[in-house]
């Protein structure tokens, strides 16, 4: 039996974090059920809740670092707990008090993200090189667009399609847009997710106070995730800029005509939601606007869409920890696209794109499934 | 009053909540320091009998003239203390109260500052009580009759217990029956009675007592007045059904042909648009549901109801179907053939897919006829009056068609050797053959109108002469116009009209191998097509604007060109070429298209030097056609446009009696348009015989069907209309094939019957009593009432908004609500629990607190839903033997019973699983799982996140305020609490009153609540309202405003602010000079304050809340002066 002895610094920490909700939260079980993980394993964070309520959390526990982020739980609590403010409040408890430690890949890209600036640990210097052979101007005063590439497809070679498509596709409209000098980092999103509040204040900074010298106004990027860090989270430490999710400022281009389709594409196309553009931050209808555009593709909705649409696994800093085989999301999520016939999987994310592509790999279904950006579909299509 | 003003102030300790936080020796010994206190005083509690007499011998004893009390709200014990101030001999408005508990012991923790705000409001209250003055409370009698606003279980209560009181009640109820939600019910917990057998006896109750007059389908106005006076309007809606003398007999609703989702069986069965909700209704009578006209008949320049034929062709009743079309003309053979139906454009079907085929339906009609044998009886001449009609086209055989049918004598006089005008000379027989033009000429003669052709009139004098006493002229444009081009004079130059007619009346056309028609109408089209069939081997259209501008019938267009026919768009010819005196060819110019003409469609511009020729044997010129002005020209006035001029509504021309339509005033338009003038003609002939104004009423508009429901509305492509191959078709055999049978029901059966009543009227030929009265119009009756008892119930949520449970997407997936109507033996599965393919669910899941105790939809509990989850649980397990799964969060069974009904259901067998669903879904990942709908929840005292499969999954859905209850509240003018229903007086002490006196609200309109306690609110309601007209008056507070004369100046800033109504403005002469003020009606003034604030002048104040008087209190609160 358990003698309860609360912990009481891990409700301060999640007051502080903005979790103070959890105080009202009622034990239906909603958050563990909407869980994409009930699927694979047993993960209950509603139990994890009421620990924390009692302050009796178990931070030894693999629990701790499974959350994805995915926002299911949330949008559905029935008492409004902020439940990723819960998990992120947990995993800050472990690194700043030191009563547990994060796993061993996380602690190596968190150096990295510390050290180089991008979890990769590739050298700062490199990470313009993708757009070498494009002929892309760096972002200057007055310059219309800044575009922010998210450093996956910066530095990871399979995932550099998503944003050479994107430059393609800025040039073709005749956007005066430019991409930064390599002194930027990773936006952070992540690192905040996992509970280095500190390293994300230091990236955020270094990024803003970037931006700032720059005088950037308008920022189009390719990651979701730092879609939300710049949209949501940058303007609380004084960085203020209007941003555009990539799908979102394509539409509104072929909207105002400025892109033509020459080409068709003729395919059977599904849309895969990444968490952070639908659930987090409500863009379900702009990406589809922009492939229903695509003269002769068909676009097929997978049983899980929109907001009931099932995570690729990688949000939560789960993209830098390994997950077993059987328990990842992106295998199912492979399946589901299949079930309803998609010959293409249209996704809007790097993170879900780097998932999807090991999956497929995996599966051996690259016969039948193709994963493409958007960016990629709409340049092919021009 | 006494010169010098003595205070006694009294601080209440109310136990510890005030004492507990404020010092109250304190406040005491400050009080005592405030100018004019002759006492100050504490005790424990001020409101008990000891505390009351304290105040009572210090008044007799230490002669105070006022009184403060420093305790509780005012709600709770103003009127204790002024009756205590009263029974000593103070007038009780010389009492103030200062509330030290809610405003300053609850509201912090802090000692030091409850204590000091304490202060200041005891300050406050001195100042203010010491400028008070005395006021005597006002009187009026009670109207002892009472309105009670929805008939549901709780309204009917309420209006029993009053009416066996024999005091006269008025029931409004907005639906056609009274009953509410509880007559939807089937079994009631927790003792499982029927809600039927226990409601009916009201129901019937409530219809048949002398004490309550019932006003079932209408709805509360307008409400003004106060409590002991109301003044109500109710709007009684329409039913198109006399109450009196319906039976309910039921042969109605068998007639109809328009079925619609039933509401009472909430979507899951059908009702007709002549219904009964249900069959214990009461009053038992029935409702015809009208939502306007339907788009198809407002777009029809004619009026025709085609929803009333289509819905009949849909039910098969061919017949009835072509009555309906002939109660408004009788061409449904020519209609149906060539009609550029606008209906079409317009049917909402379109917006969904693609609109009903109405004018092919129409042509079924005429094309079955001989099926069935046509009966025509002659009309009786009940007329003295003959009339006569010149032209026997489209305008002047629906002028006399619906002039003989109106009885008159009428004679059509057609110059031409046959009858039909354009329809017979017009257009070519492989689109309308003689035979069916004859025949539906045939059948208006047989109806008993005279034609005459072959005789033209001359001048009408003469038709005056012969002694008609009206004439209708329809002689239409018969001119075709010229290009006004060189060589347009020259052999091998044709008209179009002249060609169609020559063809049609069997002459022999010859034609070269090359024609070329120039147009881009129907008259093009038919030109085109004609001289192909005539034997002409390259036919070109040639027309100025694009293929989209073309004023032809598109699909007329597509046949043509199926046919063989070229289309040469943006050109127009600029010269006929010759040679000989014989066409060779024309000379055209290419046009491009500019900005949008007049008539809307673009404007076509020539390109300079774009000309280029084109080889041709025949010119056919359709570049439209024109009256001829020469005839009756010495009589008639035509317009500057060369057209008849007529009077726009009543269509008389120049000349007294004689009126005109169709072409020859419109210019040349369509033969629907013809028909509409032709009928407007009949209306004004008709009125002129009788010596009627010509004009009055007219013209008049129909109001088009709003917001026609598409949801849930399968897509479905019309059926396509057969065509003869093009190989066979020749001059005479017609192209277009009409719908079989089968096909014209299936086409008929898309129809989304826009308007719900589809006006067939067959209902008004199957009621033997004679209760149907289409004309109805809503009703405004005003009524006076002392009270009101608002019971307007309660809406449920929508759960489709919950997209993860799947409500609307996924097939057995329903509400508790849809449950209750399962489970009815009256309801649409008569009492079966039965899944979408007819079987019985092996299993099924309850999902608690959907749309409750959720802060994304409602917060707050719904109350009902845990027991009502118990009853499903219980019925299912009695009528299917199903495993039954409860998802319940917590349950909830509080009242009498209703634990030991939970106890039952455990007993019973029913498994219960602690969580809240996250998801509902087909999509199995095991065998178990395969077909059936799986819900996904933690089952937390498992600490596991379970499946389960079930065949069937209830939604316990949420009670909601009314949609409309912010509109009700401001109706009442009562408020509604942060959760929507409407609010109480006190939740506790006062629950059935409102802020509003004389207003109650009961059941769930105030808050979600099971019957009996709907039922025992109701009762309470009443016994409140008969207590008032027992008393017989209520009495007024005297704090109302007055106007104080010199210094109001008649300005009426405050006349339109006034929530009330009280204030009017007055003119007076003075002095010789008019003087203005306002009078504010103490009756009405419920002393708000509003026109005090609004004056400029001090002109008005209110009692007791002067300006001096509030500035007191400020300026001690403020600790000024």
């Amino acid at each position: 039996m358990e003698s309860v002895t609360p912990f009481k610094e891990v409700a301060d920490i999640i007051k502080e974090e903005g979790g103070d909700a959890f105080k009202l939260c009622y034990q239906c079980g909603t958050c563990t059920a909407a869980c994409p993980w009930h699927m694979v394993r047993n993960f209950p964070p509603r139990r994890m809740i009421h620990q924390a309520q009692l302050g009796l959390s178990d931070f030894e526990a693999e629990d701790m670092w499974l959350c994805v982020t995915c926002n299911a739980c949330v949008q559905r609590c029935p008492r409004g707990v902020e439940i990723i403010d819960i998990m992120r409040a947990l995993r800050r408890s472990i690194t700043s008090l030191g009563v547990a430690q994060a796993p061993d890949a996380l602690r190596m890209t968190i150096k990295n993200i510390s050290s180089l600036g991008n979890p990769l640990g590739e050298p700062a210097e490199k990470r313009v090189d993708w757009a070498k052979d494009l002929d892309v101007k760096t972002y200057t005063e007055g310059t219309e667009v800044l575009y922010f590439s998210c450093c996956i497809p910066a530095y990871d070679a399979k995932i550099q399609r998503a944003a050479r498509a994107t430059v393609k596709i800025l040039k073709q409209a005749e956007i005066d847009f430019g991409i930064l000098d390599g002194t930027e980092n990773c936006c952070g999103e992540s690192v905040r997710k996992v509970g280095d509040e500190n390293l994300f204040q230091r990236l955020a900074q270094n990024n803003i106070a970037i931006f700032n010298k720059n005088r950037v106004t308008k920022i189009v990027v390719t990651s979701p995730h730092c879609y939300h860090s710049f949209k949501n989270e940058y303007p609380e430490l004084g960085g203020k800029f209007e941003v555009w999710h990539f799908s979102q400022y394509l539409a509104e281009l072929i909207k105002e005509g400025r892109l033509k389709f020459t080409q068709e594409i003729n395919k059977r196309v599904t849309y895969h939601d990444p968490c952070y553009l639908g659930r987090h931050n409500d863009i379900y209808q702009a990406p589809r606007q922009v492939l229903e555009s695509i003269p002769g593709l068909e676009l097929v909705e997978m049983a899980y869409c929109r907001e009931n649409s099932l995570c690729c696994g990688g949000g939560g800093g789960r993209i830098w920890m390994e997950t077993k085989k059987g328990e990842r999301f992106s295998d199912t999520r492979i399946e589901q696209a299949l079930e309803v016939g998609a010959e293409i999987m249209a996704v809007a994310c790097p993170y879900c794109m780097s998932n999807l592509d090991d999956s497929l790999l995996t599966s051996g279904k690259e016969e039948s499934l193709e994963i493409r950006d958007i960016a990629e579909l709409v340049q092919q299509a021009l | 009053m006494q010169d010098e003003v003595r205070i006694g102030v009294y601080i209440c300790h109310c136990g510890t909540n005030i004492a507990g936080v404020v010092d109250v020796d304190e406040v005491t010994e400050f009080a005592k320091t405030l100018p004019s206190v002759a006492v100050a005083r504490n005790y424990k509690y001020s409101c008990s009998e000891p505390g009351q007499d304290t105040i009572k011998e210090d008044i007799k004893e230490l002669n105070l003239n006022r009184v403060v009390v420093a305790s509780c709200s005012p709600r709770m014990h103003e009127r204790t203390f002024r009756r205590a101030c009263s029974s000593a001999g103070l007038n009780p408005y010389l009492f103030e109260m200062a509330n030290i508990r809610e405003h300053c012991a609850w509201v912090t923790e802090d000692k030091q500052a409850a204590t000091s705000k304490a202060k200041d409001l005891v300050k406050a209250a001195v100042r203010r009580v010491a400028l008070q003055e005395p006021l005597e409370a006002r009187e009026i009698p009670v109207n002892p009759n009472v309105l009670v606003v929805g008939g549901g279980i709780a309204g009917m209560q309420a209006a029993l217990e009053i009416a066996d009181g024999d005091h006269q009640v008025y029931l409004v109820e907005r639906e056609p029956s009274i009953g509410g939600h509880m007559a939807q019910l089937d079994k009631t917990f927790p003792t499982l009675d029927c809600a039927a057998c226990i409601s009916t006896p009201k129901m019937s109750l409530v219809g048949s007592h002398p004490y309550i007059d019932l006003m079932s389908y209408s709805e509360v106005e307008e409400v003004s007045g106060h409590v002991g006076s109301f003044k109500v309007r109710v709007r009684k809606k329409a039913r198109y059904i006399d109450v009196e003398p319906c039976t309910g007999c039921g042969e109605c609703a068998k007639v109809c042909p328009v079925e619609v989702p039933s509401e009472f069986d909430l979507g899951m069965a059908q009702r007709k648009a002549i219904y009964r909700p249900f069959p214990q209704a009461v009053p038992n009578v029935f409702t015809i549901d009208k939502r306007g006209y339907p788009p198809c008949r407002v777009a029809c320049p004619a009026g025709v109801n085609a929803q009333g034929y289509v819905a009949l062709i849909s039910q098969g009743k061919f017949k009835e179907a072509l009555e309906d079309l002939r109660r408004t003309m009788p061409f449904a053979g020519v209609c149906g053939r060539v009609c550029t139906h606008p209906c079409e454009t317009e049917c909402e079907r379109g917006q969904l897919d693609e609109p009903i085929a109405i004018r092919a339906l129409k042509r079924f009609m005429a094309d079955y006829e001989p099926e069935t044998g046509q009966e025509v009886v002659p009309i009786e001449k009940t007329r003295g009056d003959r009339v006569a009609i010149i032209g026997s086209g489209p305008a002047g055989l629906a002028c006399a068609y619906d002039l003989v049918r109106e009885g008159y004598p009428v004679t059509v006089f057609e110059a031409a050797p046959k009858s039909g005008g354009m329809l017979r000379y017009g257009i070519p027989e492989y689109r309308l053959p003689n035979e069916i033009l004859d025949s539906e000429i045939g059948y208006i003669e047989k109806l008993g109108v005279e034609i005459k052709t072959g005789s033209p009139i001359k001048e009408l004098k003469d038709v005056f002469s012969q002694g008609y006493k009206a004439i209708f002229l329809g002689i239409g444009a018969g001119t075709s116009q010229k290009m006004g081009i060189p060589g347009e004079e020259t052999q091998g130059v044709l008209h179009a009209l002249d060609f169609l007619k020559k063809v049609n009346s069997g002459e022999k056309v010859e034609l070269g191998q090359r024609v070329a028609v120039i147009g881009g109408g129907n008259a093009a089209i038919d030109a085109a097509r004609t001289a192909k069939r005539v034997g002409a081997k390259e036919v070109v259209i040639v027309y100025r604007r694009s293929r989209t501008e073309m004023p032809a019938i598109s699909s007329e267009v597509e046949e043509a060109e199926r046919e063989g026919i070229k289309l040469h768009i943006l050109a127009t010819p600029v010269e006929v070429l010759t040679k000989d005196g014989q066409v060779t060819g024309i000379k055209c110019l290419r046009m491009q298209l500019g900005e949008p003409d007049a008539s809307g469609r673009r404007r076509p511009i020539p390109i300079e030097g774009s000309t280029f020729e084109m080889r041709v044997d025949n010119l056919i010129i359709a570049i439209g056609q024109a009256v001829d002005r020469s005839m009756l020209a010495s009589e008639l006035d035509y317009t500057d446009r060369g057209i008849v001029s007529v009077d726009p509504v009543s269509l008389e021309t120049n000349i007294k009696g004689a009126f005109a339509g169709g072409d020859m005033v419109s210019g040349p338009a369509t033969v629907i348009e013809a028909i509409a003038a032709g009928k407007e003609a009949a209306i004004s002939i008709d009125r002129y015989l009788r010596g009627d104004d010509l004009k009055e009423g007219r013209p008049t508009t129909m109001e088009k069907a709003k917001d026609v429901p598409k949801e849930g509305v399968e897509k479905k492509a019309r059926v396509a209309i057969p065509l003869l191959e093009t190989e066979k078709r020749d001059l005479s055999t017609e192209v277009e094939l009409g719908f079989d049978e089968e096909m014209a029901v299936a086409e008929a059966s898309r129809c989304l019957n826009c308007g719900l009543c589809s006006d067939c009227q067959l209902c008004v030929a199957a009621c033997e009593a004679e209760a149907i009265d289409l004309e109805q119009k809503d009703e405004f009756v005003d009524i006076e009432v002392g009270s009101i008892i608002v019971a307007t119930g309660f809406d449920t949520f929508d759960p489709s908004v919950i997209s993860h449970y799947g409500y609307g997407c996924l097939d057995n997936v329903i509400t508790s609500l849809q449950f209750e109507r399962m489970a009815n033996a009256s309801g649409p599965t008569s009492g079966q629990i039965l899944l979408k393919d007819g079987s019985q669910p092996e299993s099924v899941a309850i999902i608690h607190c959907v749309g409750s105790r959720d802060k994304n939809y409602n917060p707050y509990c719904s109350q009902i839903c845990c027991m009502h989850s118990l009853k499903h649980a219980h019925l299912i397990k009695e009528k299917a033997n199903a495993e039954v799964y409860q998802m319940y969060i917590d349950i909830r069974c509080v009242g009498k019973g209703y634990e030991e009904f939970y106890e039952r259901l455990a007993d019973e067998g029913i498994n219960f699983i602690r969580g809240k669903v996250a998801r509902v879904t087909d999509q199995a990942i095991s065998d178990d799982e395969k077909d059936k709908l799986i819900v996904v929840c933690e089952d937390t005292l498992l600490g596991n996140t379970i499946r389960v499969p079930v065949d069937m999954v209830i939604l316990s859905t949420a009670l909601q305020p009314r949609s409309d209850a912010e509109a009700v509240g401001r109706l009442f003018n009562i408020s509604r609490s942060a959760d929507g229903f409407f609010l109480e007086k006190h939740p506790k002490l006062d629950p059935v009153a409102t802020m509003n006196d004389g207003i109650f609200v009961v059941g769930c309109a105030q808050a979600p609540k099971d019957i009996p306690q709907s039922v025992a609110q109701a009762s309470a309601a009443a016994a409140r309202a008969l207590a008032m007209i027992s008393k017989g008056r209520v009495e007024l507070e005297p704090c109302i405003s007055q106007v104080i004369d010199e210094n109001c100046d008649g300005c009426a800033y405050c006349v339109d602010p006034c929530p009330f109504d009280a204030i009017t403005l007055i003119e007076y002469m003075k002095e010789g000079t008019v003087k203005k003020t306002v009078e504010s009606d103490p009756v009405k003034c419920r002393g708000c304050g509003v026109c005090q604030a609004t004056c400029p002048k001090k002109g008005i104040v209110v009692l007791n809340f002067k300006t001096d008087q509030i500035a007191a209190m400020v300026d001690a609160i403020l600790g000024v002066g």
